[in-house]
């Protein structure tokens, strides 16, 4: 099998075995990282899918995202997160394309406590003082899917990767290059501006 | 009904509910948070609703991804001949 992968840099000084086989290293290198990152694509587009409003902006920023990351694979360090690293380019480009589209920070205050959704909910059900399982029926899975999507940007952003994608504290850091403190607050108001979202959706808001 | 002094550990178990749920409070406040859920049906509610919640959130539905958007990743790859 022959690889197409020319390295004109290492062949240059080298005797031509040594090149040889460190052509053929990089190129086992490569293959292996191409294939552990294809075999995390159905994770990284579940994340696309919750940070953007449509399938076919989804497909869009997983293409994108593996397309940079396989010109990049180099600065990948073998051993470490590869899912935080794929996603760390994908939300990069998510941001772009945000700042391009759609810039909408939340700077309106948000009065409500995080009781506020429960007491909605609770109010305008029939039974007023229903067991919480009976209370939580009352959200769908659509309603989420649509509150969420209603989110702004850089709270969704540690939402989805936080709450949906299980990343830590520390990796969503990483992946947005925020600090953690930054990822801890926006997770704490981004959940609370969700709740008023489903409120909203769920019982007609104030 | 709720005295002020109850009101006041309601709206500080309220403020706690979040941290609570991260596993990131201090022993003191967790000490708070589940003496006071030990007492009061009101917060208890709350708090279930909110695990229940957050449970909701993190199996939202999935969609699969496109088969035919794999095989664009696949055919991204460096080419092998």
């Amino acid at each position: 099998m022959t690889l197409l992968l020319a390295s004109p840099q290492v062949s240059e000084e080298l005797p031509d075995g040594v090149a040889a086989r460190r052509i053929a290293a990089e190129a086992r290198d490569r293959v292996r990282f191409e294939e552990e990152a294809l075999a995390l694509s159905d994770q990284v587009y579940r994340v696309a899918r919750r940070l953007v409003s449509s399938r076919e902006e989804a497909e869009d920023l997983v293409q994108d995202t593996y397309a940079r990351a396989f010109r990049s694979w180099k600065s990948y360090t073998p051993g470490t997160n590869l899912r935080a690293w794929l996603l760390r380019i994908l939300t990069n480009l998510n941001i772009d394309r945000g700042r391009r589209v759609q810039r909408t920070p939340d700077i309106q205050p948000l009065e409500e406590g995080d009781y506020f959704l429960y007491n909605k909910l609770e109010e305008s059900t029939p039974d007023g003082n229903a067991e919480e399982d009976r209370v939580v029926e009352r959200l769908s899975q659509d309603s989420i899917v649509d509150a969420l999507a209603a989110v702004p940007h850089d709270f969704r952003n540690v939402i989805v990767l936080v709450d949906i994608g299980d990343f830590t504290y520390a990796d969503a850091a990483q992946i947005l290059d925020i600090p953690v403190g930054t990822v801890m607050s926006r997770l704490h108001r981004g959940r609370r501006i969700l709740k008023r979202e489903l409120a909203a959706t769920t019982v007609g808001g104030e | 009904m709720a005295t002020p002094d109850e009101q006041d550990l309601c709206l500080k178990c309220e403020q706690l509910l979040q941290p609570y749920l991260d596993r990131d409070l201090t022993e003191a406040e967790m000490l708070i948070a589940e003496r006071h859920l030990d007492d009061c049906g009101y917060c208890r509610k709350r708090y279930r609703f909110e695990e229940h919640l957050r449970r909701y959130v993190h199996e939202i539905r999935d969609e699969q991804m496109d088969p035919a958007l794999k095989a664009r990743l696949v055919a991204l790859r460096t080419p092998l001949v």
